[in-house]
């Protein structure tokens, strides 16, 4: 467990999150705090209703907390403005959803390439590094299909293309394998682990135990509210499936 | 500068690709803005076509001359490169310059015929016909350009005329001899066209026939090397305008003008009245597209979201939205244009046919045109403004979990629309107490209230859903979801009301002033009646044109009208009456008529053709003629049995004056007549006329009796014509609407009713097509294919009932304000102000508000019958 040592990049501290007032108040996180380090996955596990999209949606700044405070990379999130989260989200944080994750007007490596765009580098910059990425994720020859022509398997490696490419170090997935079969799933787990490998820190929400073997350490959501948090017992039987 | 442009690029790729596939919803936004694009495209082109200026075909009027000079001698002129476009007469003076002495002023030696001008009568079948006539030998190459030769031969001796088709299908052809009214004959040799009209008879020959009046003043082409603007300047100064090639070519900048001349361009009337309707075009253009870009924005909302998780910021999601209207602004500004020029191409040989009149060369206004273009695309981002702000604003966390991101609505747009409203209401106030230039008050007022409307239509829809609670299910469902959705509602609603309001407002107006029109007409002779004048007009003229009116009328009564003929170029008798002991310029009627051709009758009996007195002041009247009494009419009674009378004449030519009678007391009897009579001043028994000098001479011919419809009433015209060149028929019909106006009334009215018919539509599909899941609950739920069918067709019930209402409420304020600054000054007899006349038509209001939305709802509900067909394919 070198990686918990290392300066965390991710780090929840006394985070809450409180929908609506009075009688429709709903508290989808109350005090939640844990770290991530980089080289790490995280699997972030609970019920439906638990919290874990909010919480993941409060880590890469779409949605800001109520109470408590979330850094990342070392930087105060509620220090910053819209405009330079959004920067974080293209420069530093990518985001896997469990579907619709790309933009079906766009291609492959479009999509890619987009957070790269809408940064402001030259389209070929931008294009290069997506097709980099791609590659990287062995779906170098989809680059010019378009999400509709792709299968769901397909599309997620995509997404996780656009989640990694550039220096991305802060991978955070909801339910990435949802909506796949359950081979398929195994693949993403297996990619999502191999860039966590190469550096990158991961959070991967999941209802599925079997999931929860790729990560290094498994947070259990209930109501909101951090009800455990195990890095042993599942070690093995993630180096067990990691080896195959 | 190219990070921000490379930042748009994405953008704008993602707005071509979403385009492309929601086609539908882009042909609708594309046909909104390039329409009125094409159609402005198309009217400047076609204007900028058919108004030949500038250096545009100069030898339609210039022929293969340098110049043309035209010498009035009176006065030192100024004039702009183009004398018939703006000139002005400077101060007196008395030279007649000839050609020679042209040549002096331009110190060489200079070539030119004599072209003179004059209109004249012809008689095609016994009946007097207008032509112009142009005095000038064709065979002189400097004319080459002036006219075509289609047929026989150019005109070379006196006596020999070319004429134009206009006047050949009507009279006499090649070989054949044309009449004169005079008399005089003219051999036809050939048929040929003027260079710029062919709807009006023309005919030339090289000399005047003797017959034909002389023109005024004289005119040259001459052939005398470029002529210079110092040059035209100079021979300004000896009384001549000059047509220069060299100078049309080359124009001068407006400094060098003389300080009275003006184009006549910048009207600032009409620019005010441009500049408005480009706004309202603008507005309405706007309205009528926002609810496609709100849609646009919606279904590119999981886009949006999408795009914000890998960091995009709000002002990129903004700009994705606005992009879309890049490229649709784009594309249908620049289509309308190519469109419009082409469309205006297409249309150029009908409008020469229709106009009677030649084009000059194809010319694209490029300026104006890059101007409308611009427009196109303004509309398209304002139309898009909207909703690709409250895109930028939504909850993307919301969106991406699959549920509506809608943010809330804005407290502060309500009370600026009431401001705005307030202002609107002020302004319309404050126009009506203007004294000039009030209209345009008024119609900024109208822009005012219609966008302060706008902002105010998220209240009204909102007080409507509170009340929908109680309505019946589909009206229920359709308020609901029309306030649910904000966005695309909100703009539909509004273009229709701005529609509305336009409509109510000018229909307010154009009734109000109809009903001024037709309360302060003044009629001129009893109904049915008719009068004939004439000027210059022998007695032996006279009586032949009554000898016509006999026989073409012979069911009617024809009595000569007589007494001190009316004032002409040739000279003026001036009569002035009051009553003794009273100052000179004592006025004993406000407004005095000289309906009959004088204003001093001189007759033995009141003749019958006068209105506007009574039977006992006619009685009266010809009791005191027959004594031998004046017969002085006034508006008060006066108490006197004499009148003071001096009569002053006037020669047109020397200038001179000679008093004819100086303060002449005549036994007078003074008659009462009615403010707005149209009354002369008196009737004096002959006798008396002749004591005083006066001349006398037949002044018209009164016709009563007659029915003289439209038909009739031309063709004894012409037949007059045959003897009197220059008469005129009026016949008394009352008030009768403007046939133009009333055109216009329709036009705008059926323009209206499609724009509100069309945007209903439109907003309705939409708003089904994205309603489609919430349809198919319905469905789910067990609602009949009839319950859909009434919930569209409630849905296009809110949405043109309630803009209709607003917009009708709405309008009556630019509306009545307009009537009242229109009408406020009427006056129906001198001195006595009515008005100002404000009449609100009821039943167009009905119309607009009650059946057009009725029918959208009916067609909509007969367009949903069957699986939505329709909505099926708007996506
Ligand atoms: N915008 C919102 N308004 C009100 N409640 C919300 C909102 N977003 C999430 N919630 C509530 O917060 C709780 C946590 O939701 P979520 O994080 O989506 O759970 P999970 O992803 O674990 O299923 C749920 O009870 C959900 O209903
Ligand atoms: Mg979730």
């Amino acid at each position: 467990m070198t990686a918990r040592q290392q300066h965390a990049l991710l780090a929840l501290t006394h985070v809450s999150r409180v929908h609506g007032t009075g009688a429709t108040e709903v508290r989808a996180l109350r005090d939640v705090s844990f770290e991530v380090a980089p080289g790490e996955l995280v699997a972030l596990m609970g019920p439906s209703g638990s919290g874990k999209s909010t919480l993941l949606h409060v880590a890469g700044g779409l949605d800001q907390p109520t109470g408590g405070s979330v850094a990342v990379d070392g930087t105060d999130l509620s220090s910053l403005g819209q405009a330079e989260r959004a920067r974080l989200r293209r420069t530093t944080i990518g985001y896997v959803f469990q579907d619709f994750n790309l933009i079906p007007a766009l291609t492959a490596e479009e999509n890619v390439a987009l957070p790269g765009e809408l940064h402001g580098l030259r389209s070929g910059e931008a294009r290069e590094a997506a097709r980099a990425a791609l590659a990287e994720l062995g779906v170098a020859d989809l680059a010019d299909r378009f999400p509709d022509d792709l299968s769901g398997g397909q599309q997620q490696r995509v997404a996780i293309a656009r989640a990694v490419a550039g220096e991305r170090r802060l991978i955070l997935a909801d339910e990435p394998t949802g909506a796949l079969d359950t081979s398929t799933g195994e693949q993403i787990l297996r990619l999502l682990r191999e860039r966590c490998d190469a550096g990158a820190a991961g959070v991967l929400v999941t209802h599925e135990a079997r999931h929860a073997a790729w990560a290094d350490r498994v947070v259990f959501l209930r109501d909101g509210v951090v009800v455990d948090e195990a890095d042993a017992g599942l070690t093995g039987l993630a180096g067990m499936t990691g080896a195959r | 500068m190219g990070a921000w442009l490379r930042g748009w690029r994405p953008l704008l790729r993602l707005a071509w690709r979403d385009v492309r596939r929601a086609r539908a919803r882009s042909a609708l936004v594309l046909a909104l803005v390039a329409l009125p694009v094409l159609a402005v495209t198309t009217a400047l082109v076609l204007t900028a076509t058919a108004d030949v200026t500038g250096d545009e075909a100069p030898e339609r009027r210039l022929g293969a001359a340098d110049a043309r000079i035209r010498v009035e001698g009176l006065a030192r002129v100024g004039q702009t490169a183009d004398p018939d476009r703006g000139s002005a007469f400077g101060e007196g003076l008395r030279d007649d310059l000839t050609l020679a002495g042209v040549g002096d002023v331009l110190g060489r030696e200079v070539r030119g015929i004599e072209w003179e001008s004059t209109e004249l009568s012809v008689l095609v079948d016994g009946r007097g016909v207008r032509a112009a006539g142009e005095w000038i030998d064709l065979r002189d190459p400097l004319t080459t350009g002036l006219a075509t030769l289609d047929e026989g031969r150019l005109p070379e001796a006196p006596g020999e005329v070319m004429v134009n088709r206009a006047l050949a299908d009507r009279g006499p052809g090649v070989g054949e001899t044309l009449t004169l009214v005079d008399g005089s004959t003219l051999e036809v040799v050939g048929v040929g066209e003027d260079a710029e009209s062919r709807a009006f008879p023309h005919l030339w020959s090289p000399q005047r026939p003797d017959g034909v009046p002389e023109a005024q003043g004289t005119t040259w082409l001459v052939e005398a090397g470029p002529v210079t603007w110092d040059e035209v300047r100079a021979l300004n100064d000896r009384g001549a305008f000059v047509l220069s090639r060299a100078v049309l070519a080359d124009p001068p900048s407006a400094a060098e003008l003389h300080p009275e001349v003006s184009d006549g361009e910048a009207d600032d009337a009409l620019v005010a009245a441009v500049v408005l309707i480009v706004v309202m075009v603008l507005i309405e253009v706007v309205l009528l597209a926002g609810p496609a870009f709100a849609v646009t924005a919606r279904r590119q909302a999981r886009t949006l979201a999408l795009m914000a998780a890998v960091g995009a910021t709000p002002a990129q999601a903004r700009r994705a939205v606005l992009a879309v209207a890049v490229v649709l602004g784009g594309l249908a500004a620049v289509g309308g244009v190519v469109l419009g020029i082409g469309l205006a191409a297409a249309l150029l040989p009908f409008l020469a046919r229709w106009s009677g009149s030649y084009p000059g060369p194809f010319d694209v206004p490029w300026a104006l045109v890059l101007g409308v273009a611009c427009c196109g695309l303004l509309a398209a981002l304002l139309a898009a403004a909207a909703p690709a702000w409250l895109a930028s604003r939504a909850d993307v966390v919301a969106v991406l979990a699959g549920r509506r991101g809608d943010a809330a609505p804005s407290r502060r747009s309500p009370v600026l629309g009431l401001l705005l409203f307030a202002a609107g209401v002020a302004l319309a106030v404050a126009g009506t107490r203007q004294d000039s230039y009030g209209e345009n008050w008024v119609a900024l007022a109208a822009v005012v209230c219609v966008l302060g409307m706008v902002l105010l239509v998220p209240v009204v829809l909102g007080l409507l859903a509170r009340l929908g609670a109680r309505l019946p299910l589909p009206l229920r469902y359709a308020v609901r979801d029309a306030v649910r959705h904000r966005t695309r509602t909100v703009p539909a609603v509004a273009a229709v009301a701005a529609t509305v309001c336009g409509v109510v407002a000018l229909g307010i107006s154009t009734s109000s002033d109809a009903a001024q029109s037709r309360e302060t007409y003044t009629p001129q002779l009893r109904h049915g009646e008719a009068v004939l004048v004439a000027s210059e007009a022998t007695p032996e003229q006279w009586e032949r044109a009554e000898e016509v009116l006999r026989a073409e009328l012979p069911e009617a009564d024809v009595s000569v009208v007589t007494g001190v003929p009316a004032p002409t170029g040739e000279g003026d008798v001036h009569v002035a009456y009051r009553p003794p002991a009273t100052s000179e310029d004592t006025w004993l009627l406000g407004g005095v008529g000289s309906t009959l051709g004088t204003t001093d009758v001189v007759a033995e009996r009141i003749p019958a053709a006068l209105r506007g007195l009574d039977a006992a002041g006619r009685a009266r009247g010809d009791a005191a003629l027959a004594q031998g009494r004046v017969v002085v009419f006034t508006d008060e009674p006066v108490e006197a049995d004499r009148v003071v009378v001096t009569a002053t004449s006037y020669d047109g030519r020397s200038g001179e004056e000679e008093v004819l009678a100086d303060e002449v007391t005549l036994p007078a009897a003074y008659v009462v007549v009615a403010e707005d009579g149209g009354t002369p001043f008196a009737v004096l028994p002959p006798a008396s006329a002749e004591e005083l000098g006066l001349p006398v001479a037949t002044t018209s011919l009164h016709v009563a009796g007659a029915e003289l419809d439209r038909d009739r009433e031309r063709a004894v015209s012409e037949a007059v014509a045959a003897t009197l060149p220059w008469s005129h028929l009026y016949v008394e019909r009352g008030y009768f609407a403007d046939d133009f106006d009333e055109l216009v009334a329709w036009v705008l009215g059926a323009l209206g009713a499609v724009l509100m018919v069309g945007g209903t539509l439109t907003v309705t599909l939409l708003a089904l097509s994205d309603a489609r899941p919430d349809l198919a609950t319905l469905s789910a739920v067990g609602a009949s294919p009839r319950t859909r069918r009434a919930v569209a067709a409630s849905y296009a019930l809110v949405v043109g009932g309630t803009g209709a209402v607003l917009g009708a409420l709405v309008g009556f304020v630019p509306g009545v304000a307009a009537a009242v600054t229109l009408t406020r000054d009427s006056y129906a007899g001198p001195q006595q102000v009515v008005g100002p006349f404000v009449e609100v038509p009821w039943l167009m209001i009905a119309v607009v508000v009650l059946l057009l939305p009725l029918l959208t709802a009916g067609v909509v509900a007969l367009a949903t019958r069957s699986q939505l067909p329709l909505v099926a394919r708007v996506d």
